[in-house]
């Protein structure tokens, strides 16, 4: 989905790559904390939340139903530490430990999401109709999963079809906006062979931040999701699992430009397929084999609906296809000990991906293939101690080998308290648009030319006499672009006391060769040429902590917060070194800026909190819940020409609160009517395009 | 166009520069001025071929001038040109014929205390010594949706005059009246007001 911000026009395509970031640490909010919770994400095995040795984020599917949300991108945003942001090129992402949407990977049953727009994933594109649980790792996890895992993994698991009998629900949704969402959910499970079926539609009018605006903020749109899996066992030893996922939205798109009413849309569409066959060769010997195939399509049309004329014609259509066989070995028999280096579990996969691109402003289709290898050693070698090692190599096609270690302990100190901290290096290749894009804004002049195209582009325009004068050299212009990376450090403790929990987490992530746009060459009509160019080292630290209590059987109540520091470090020398400069109010003359002035990056607020109250009446059958969330102010862009944000900015957006609220109860055994509204407090600002007033909505769900 | 020049001592600085101080010939005192409003029209622009007249300033006399040989710097839009080089080949821009030039130098103007070391750049055959263009050379272009020209911060351009004498310039506005928060839709432009401190001893370069 696409919004549209009031500075959407003239960035549109150099998105400067401004690395964001934020905080850290755990667990399921206010619900369940059982002990049977098991992910898989962290480290590809199952394992136990508790025990892990990493900071992660367990969203379950009650918490999902209960609070009444239909996709990722609003669930998500209640945790802790994780915070959907527009960014300047008016799309949406998420950050994790204050770690931009660039640098966080999305998976779904563990295999990779495609289709990003200027770095963002727009998680509203998923659903959270059949989804079982939502994982969350953060921290550097490229030692298992390769490029952008930087920031984090956010993988999303579906259900397995437990029972013989039909089971699923149907469920109907109006609110604000008219926005409309309706479910089917069917799993069937037989002797060998169980199926899951599931279809969403969602649709919405959209609706208008500022009339003064021609134009709607969010445009009406539509959209599909269908999945189908089938499971089927050949014996106790070998199973297979097979998935098929297709995304089809349409969005009305509007612009107006030159007192022109453009008219058109946007589609974007999606397929992924899925199949996996699981091998248990012995009890201690686990294999999976897998292959995956997805295909991500984007285009927009917008014409003048008078005279025909296109203003904009784009396409951006990547296909991803990626077999990885993996396995994992347990050392120890059952019924010994399982204390020892010798008796760990030694979990290895190798893959190939072959990624492909054919989009707007490239010249040509354009391929990566890269091939990986990872390794991860997972044992107790004393008694309460556990450790996690791993590595991964990835051997690419476009850009340096990488190889990126993790490390990760925990330490059980008592029965209520245990220490854990790891350390790990997250990469991310430089993408497509960095190495190929070739973009002349037609309207205001500039150029953003592609790393591996520019020096040829550069050529180009020199021969057509619209270059004055180039600024870098053709070496600088030669050696391959890096790969962008972070070194990340978590450490914390989980503590139980009384009916409560509460989880501590302090991390830091160090960012070099960052990729961000810079002035190549000056243009004869007085703009610029910009190209893509390693140079940014950023690092974001803070902390986290989540506490949780069940007061009684019924009620749960929970609290989180995150503090965040993200600064760009050369920026932060120049401040100190008394190299940056505002102007003084009053004289207009400048002066240097002072340390304390100095804000920070884009989109990061220092402080965010939340805090949930989940309570069950039984006797009832009705849940009542709300969850209250605070984002501290936090600047969208420089406006006063330093190049940093400082104090005297003007686009920072005060700090917020928003409240959201459900209400569910069960009747006739089979029925939920759930009653809600977000936004309670009607909060808007026109510069947060994807947040509209307060929407209220009823749901009627069949279970069965 | 003089009209339009409003020169405001707002600082006499009593005290010349003691770095002759074996020298017995008296010094004149270095001055601070600050210049409002100085009118630089262009026509053109936006994908259409620039023209108009330079407005042409002269640090000697502290005011605008038209003569062809007396000035040192010369303002058209964005553009700034020095008296000193060859012509870059746009349209009606003045000839060079002196020896003006400029260093681009970080800091605040009162930082900046000499011309010594400094590299003086002149214009070129198709280039400016002040580049052109957003966070080039003196201003940054906000783009949507302020449309703002802003002077960026901490740029202090040190100029060597047509007569050899040294000066250094703070542009503080592009707008008329220099507005503490400009509007581009209903601010005037190109109105420039900057700061300067001229030495007006020949060749020292002292410049506080």
């Amino acid at each position: 989905m696409r919004f549209r911000l009031p500075n959407l026009l003239v960035l549109i395509g150099t998105n400067y790559i401004v690395a964001q970031s934020q905080v850290p640490s755990t667990t399921d909010s206010v619900l369940s904390q059982q002990l049977d919770e098991v992910i898989v994400t962290a480290t590809r095995t199952e394992r136990q939340l508790s025990s892990l040795p990493l900071p992660v984020t367990l969203v379950g599917k009650k918490q999902i139903i209960k609070s009444g949300t239909v996709r990722l991108n609003e669930i998500l945003n209640e945790q802790t530490g994780i915070i959907t942001v527009t960014d300047e090129s008016g799309f949406q992402g998420v950050q994790i430990q204050g770690i931009a949407s660039d640098y966080i990977l999305i998976l779904i049953d563990g295999v990779p999401l495609v289709g990003r727009s200027a770095g963002n994933f727009d998680l509203s594109r998923l659903t959270v109709g059949n989804i079982k649980q939502i994982e969350v790792v953060k921290g550097p996890s490229s030692s298992l999963y390769g490029s952008e895992a930087l920031g984090g993994v956010i993988n999303i698991i579906t259900e397995k079809p437990k029972t013989e009998d039909l089971s699923g629900n149907a469920s109907y949704r109006i609110g604000s906006f008219t926005q409309q969402d309706m479910n089917l959910d069917l799993k069937q499970g037989f002797e060998k062979f169980r199926y899951g079926f599931f279809a969403n539609r969602f649709s919405s009018e959209g609706y208008d931040l500022n009339e003064d605006v021609e134009g709607q903020t969010v445009n009406p749109f539509t959209n599909y999701t269908l999945n189908g899996r089938l499971y089927y066992d050949f014996n106790d030893k070998l199973s297979l699992f097979t998935s098929g996922r297709f995304y089809d939205q349409v969005q009305d798109a509007g612009f107006s430009l030159d007192s022109i009413q453009y008219e058109g849309d946007t589609k974007e569409r999606e397929w992924n397929a899925h199949a996996r066959l699981d091998h248990k060769w012995t009890p201690n010997l686990t294999m999976a084999y897998e292959l995956y195939y997805t295909n991500y399509v984007a285009t927009e049309l917008l014409a003048d609906p008078i005279s025909t004329d296109v203003l904009s014609d784009s396409d951006f259509d990547q296909k991803l296809f990626r077999p990885e066989v993996r396995g994992s070995y347990t050392f120890a028999n059952e019924n010994d000990s399982k204390i020892g280096f010798q008796n760990g579990t030694l979990t290895a996969g190798a893959g190939l991906q072959i990624d492909n691109l054919d989009r707007t402003y490239f010249d040509e289709t354009v391929n990566f293939t890269s091939q990986y290898l990872y390794a991860q050693y997972d044992f107790d070698p004393i008694e309460k101690l556990n450790v996690i090692a791993g590595a991964r190599f990835d051997n690419h096609s476009e850009y340096n080998n990488q190889f990126s270690p993790k490390l990760a302990l925990r330490y059980q100190l008592n029965n209520n308290l245990s220490i854990k901290g790891s350390v790990g290096y997250g990469f991310k290749a430089p993408d497509f648009r960095q190495l190929y894009f070739d973009f002349t804004n037609s309207a205001v002049g500039y150029t953003v030319l592609g790393y591996n195209v520019a020096l040829d582009k550069l050529q180009e325009l020199e021969a057509q006499d619209q270059i004055l004068d180039v600024i870098v050299t053709e070496d600088e212009l030669s050696k391959p672009l890096e790969a962008e990376s972070s070194i990340g450090y978590n450490l914390g403790f989980n503590l139980k006391h009384g009916k409560g929990t509460t989880e501590v987490n302090f991390f830091r992530n160090d960012f070099k060769n960052l990729i961000d746009t810079q002035i190549i060459a000056r243009k004869t009509n007085g703009q610029n040429v910009f190209s893509y160019m390693n140079f940014d080292e950023i690092y974001t630290t803070g902390f986290e902590i989540n506490s949780s209590y069940k007061l009684t059987d019924q009620l749960n109540i929970s609290a989180g917060y995150q503090l965040l520091y993200a600064f760009d470090k050369e920026k932060k020398q120049d401040v100190k070194d008394d190299q940056v400069f505002v102007r003084d109010a009053e004289s207009g003359q400048s002066v240097a800026l002072s340390q304390s002035d100095y804000f920070g990056l884009v989109n990061r607020s220092r402080h965010n909190a939340n805090f949930k109250v989940y309570y069950d009446i039984p006797s009832a059958s009705t849940n009542v819940n709300m969850r209250v969330l605070y984002r501290s102010k936090y600047a969208q862009y420089d406006t006063n020409g330093n190049g940093l944000i400082d104090s005297f900015d003007t686009s920072f957006i005060d700090g917020f609160v928003t409240i959201n609220t459900a209400v569910s109860k069960i009747f006739y055994s089979d029925f939920t009517l759930q009653v809600g509204a977000n936004n309670l407090l009607d909060y808007t600002d026109n510069n947060i395009p994807t947040m509209p007033g307060i929407q209220a909505f009823i749901k009627l769900n069949y279970q069965f | 166009m003089t009209k339009n020049i409003l020169a405001v001592v707002f600082l006499a600085v009593a005290f010349a520069s003691c770095s002759n101080d074996d020298d017995s010939t008296p010094t004149d005192p270095v001055q601070t001025e600050t210049v409002s409003n100085l009118y630089a029209p262009q026509t053109g622009g936006q994908g259409q071929p620039e023209g108009g007249e330079f407005a042409k300033f002269d640090f000697e006399t502290g005011a605008v001038t038209t003569s062809d040989t007396d000035w040192d710097i010369a303002f058209r839009g964005t553009t700034i040109a020095v008296n000193g080089g060859t012509v870059t080949g746009t349209e009606d821009e003045p000839e060079r014929n002196g020896d003006a030039g400029v260093a681009i130098v970080t800091g605040t103007l009162a930082s900046v205390t000499t011309a010594d070391g400094l590299t003086f750049n002149q214009d070129t055959d198709a280039s400016f010594a002040i580049p052109t263009g957003s966070d080039n050379g003196w201003y940054n272009y906000a783009g949507d949706p302020t449309h703002l020209i802003t002077p960026i911060p901490g740029k202090v351009f040190v100029f060597r005059t047509t007569a050899g004498n040294y000066a250094k310039v703070e542009i503080l506005s592009y707008y008329e009246d220099a507005p503490a928060e400009p509007d581009a839709f209903t601010d005037a432009t190109p109105y420039y007001t900057f700061n300067y401190v001229y030495n007006p001893n020949e060749g020292d370069t002292s410049l506080e």
